[in-house]
């Protein structure tokens, strides 16, 4: 039973480990973890799309989510661990967003870091993701510094039912920064930090950006293209590598998101195919191997439970018109009945 | 008649003038300037909601002026005059200018002060500009201008992709040298296909000062209404450590002219998505408006402000129907030859 579940999210392990599973609950710590990265499911599809990092058989995500609930409980609430009173654990969720269609995308040209704005289409996902994450709370908000994945932040907020207002920080310069300033301590309250940084941009893709995707495979043939698109460690002309992606954008995530995160803060992060792979590729201890099959589908927010050092992969939280189920921990759970008992 | 037509947009006042009023006709490059500044209407309304009216006139209905306009709908004086033996080279270029003020934010929302805090839209907020979107939908555009902050970045962006020309806008960055260098374009077959988006703190919305965070309610009850109001409402009085109208026109108004009005020279079509205080500020130069006729001057949001710019002179066309109301909007020759080049366009 357990050889089966492997291969699903890390929630169904738990589960077994905490029901009776000796060996696997006393490694508890570590086998978890092992397990996610050699049978990871990236794009738990609920909507309908799916997308597989291994050729694995794949557990249904229903079952896989019920179950989870057993292991919020021991999540959140301690009562087997002996646990002083004041190291309260704090529990955080990080939630990544990677932006949709952009206008290059349609057009099947490299984009990198050339600033193009969403398509139609990729104004509609942001929004459905939005309506993913509404019940989601949502402390701060990292994003890149392309219009694509701010956009993506603002329209999904646009849709969350706390009402907290996300202001964009400035800090290019000193006006910018005194001009941007809020007065009003309340105020201040109900607003969401979002910070921008280049550290989170799209891969850039040097010399390539701009180009026809099947144009440049007739100009340097096909296999040198695949190559820089796909390996982990080969740049395009003048452009970076996975490898020089992940260097910027994981010491970024760990400078400036990790404390948060470590504070209890619950994080959103919008951004792009390989700087969120790049991070994901550190949360869940991957090897470059691993990483370079690793597909994000654009749109459907990737939710991780932070809590005591550890990321736990929660799969992607169900659509408001999904028949599915999605379980919460207790304290996602206690978030959204606070949402729903508020006279709106 | 005449008269009566003063009170109406400045196109109305052309037609009449072409058609023999001579002493308006004589004087045409003035009296349309004055009339328009004692009778214009802001907004002209083809949508139910309120016009606004910039003095307590009457004010025309736009379906009247704009089909005087359709009865001469070429719009003899703005295109080039086949009378005139005019030096082929001095080939007089004519450009659109589409000013758009965002909508809904999510401050507005909480009737807060806002100024120059980066506050996003509502979900009300991007439908406005979506639909702004698909007015101009059919106006030729080469480069846009934003302010810094995200309300008027989204509605640009948004708007834009209701556009049938389906040319890509391109942000630039070049606050750093990588900046500038990781947003470079290496095809020239591409880069023809942009339209350049430039961002620009001096297209900000009025900045605020200490009131802003504030709720109007609360700063009303701590300051006093008159106080609060002189200080929203007057041309130089700024609030605590904020800017006057005045202030925001003097740094709004110049980066237009630097920047912006070269390219409409050029023949540029250009579109700015930008806030109420900085677009009065423009409108307040186009129009050459007095301090005092600026404080009364309201621009709705959402809706796309046209201008045709011809040999140096702003001539306000007006606001653009949405493609569903039955109004008329007369084009010059060189949009309609535009218009027509959309629709035979296989795509």
């Amino acid at each position: 039973m357990a050889a089966t579940t492997f291969n699903g999210s890390v929630a169904t392990i738990k589960t077994h480990g905490y029901i009776g599973n000796s060996a696997l609950h006393q490694d508890f710590g570590n086998s978890s973890l092992q397990f996610s990265t050699k049978g990871f499911k990236i794009d738990l599809g609920l909507s309908g799309k799916k997308h597989w990092s291994r050729k694995r058989g794949s557990c249904l995500i229903q079952a896989s989510f019920y179950q989870a609930t057993t292991v919020s409980d021991e999540v959140s609430t301690p009562d087997s661990i002996k646990v002083e009173p004041i190291k309260k654990s704090k529990e955080a969720a990080l939630i990544l967003i990677r932006h949709g269609e952009s206008l290059w995308n349609e057009k099947n040209l490299f984009t990198g870091c050339v600033d193009v704005p969403l398509t139609r289409k990729g104004v509609e996902e942001a929004i459905e993701a939005g309506k993913r994450i509404s019940n989601i709370p949502v402390d701060m908000i990292y994003t890149s510094a392309l219009i694509r994945a701010q956009m993506t932040a603002m329209l999904a907020m646009t849709q969350h039912r706390r009402k907290k207002v996300p202001t964009v920080l400035h800090n290019e310069s000193e006006q910018a920064e005194s001009w941007s300033q809020n007065f009003s301590q309340e105020t201040e309250k109900q607003c969401i930090p979002v910070v921008t940084a280049w550290q989170l941009n799209e891969r850039m893709y040097g010399e390539l950006q701009g180009l026809n995707k099947q144009e440049t495979a007739d100009k340097y043939g096909k296999e040198q293209v695949h190559e820089w698109r796909r390996s982990y460690d080969i740049p395009p002309p003048n452009g970076e590598s996975l490898e020089m992606c992940a260097e910027r954008a994981v010491a970024y995530f760990k400078e400036h998101i990790e404390p948060q995160l470590q504070a209890g803060k619950n994080v959103m992060i919008a951004a792009h195919g390989n700087s969120l792979r790049s991070i994901i590729m550190y949360l869940d201890k991957l090897t470059s191997q691993e990483v370079i099959s690793l597909e994000l589908s654009t749109g459907i927010p990737m939710l991780y439970i932070v809590k005591e050092e550890k990321y736990i992969r929660r799969g992607s939280p169900a659509a408001p018109s999904e028949a599915s189920v999605y379980a919460y921990t207790k304290n996602l759970a206690r978030y959204r009945q606070k949402l729903d008992e508020m006279v709106h | 008649m005449a008269a009566m037509a003063s009170h109406q947009s400045i196109a109305s006042l052309h037609s009449h003038g072409c058609i023999g009023s001579s002493t308006l006709h004589q004087e045409c490059g003035n009296v349309s300037m004055k009339l328009m500044r004692r009778g214009f209407k802001l907004e002209i309304e083809p949508t139910k909601r309120e016009g606004y009216c910039s003095r307590k006139r009457s004010c025309g209905s736009i379906q009247a002026s704009s089909s005087s306009l359709q009865n001469s709908a070429s719009s003899p004086i703005l295109t080039p005059l086949t009378g005139t033996k005019s030096d082929p080279s001095k080939k007089s270029s004519e450009a659109a200018l589409i000013l758009i003020r965002h909508g809904e934010s999510l401050w507005n929302e909480k009737n807060l002060f806002t100024g120059c805090v980066d506050v996003p839209l509502t979900k009300k907020g991007v439908e406005e500009a979506v639909e702004a979107g698909k007015m101009i939908s059919n106006i030729p555009i080469d480069m846009i201008y934003t302010s810094s902050l995200i309300r008027a970045q989204m509605t640009a962006m948004l708007a834009m992709t209701q556009h049938r020309r389906k040319k890509v806008p391109i942000v630039m960055h070049d606050e750093n040298e990588q900046a500038k260098a990781w947003s470079q374009i290496f095809s020239e077959e591409t880069k023809k296909q942009c339209i350049p988006v430039v961002t620009a703190w001096q297209l900000n919305e009025r900045m605020y000062g200490e009131l802003q965070g504030l709720n109007k309610q609360e700063t009303a009850d701590k300051y006093g209404k008159e106080q609060v109001h002189e200080w929203r409402r007057s041309y130089d009085i700024p609030p605590p450590n904020g800017e006057s109208l005045e202030m925001c026109a003097e740094r709004a108004v110049p980066y237009f002219k630097d920047q912006i009005e070269p390219q409409l020279q050029e023949g540029k079509n250009v579109m700015i998505a930008a806030h109420g205080n900085s677009l009065r500020s423009i409108i307040m130069y186009l129009d050459k408006l007095t301090s005092q006729e600026v404080i009364s001057l309201e621009l709705s949001t959402g809706i796309p402000m046209l201008y045709i710019v011809k040999e140096e002179k702003y001539i306000r066309r007006g606001s653009l129907a949405a493609p569903t109301e039955a109004g008329v909007y007369a084009y010059t020759k060189n949009l309609a030859k535009y218009r027509q080049k959309l629709d035979e366009m296989l795509h």
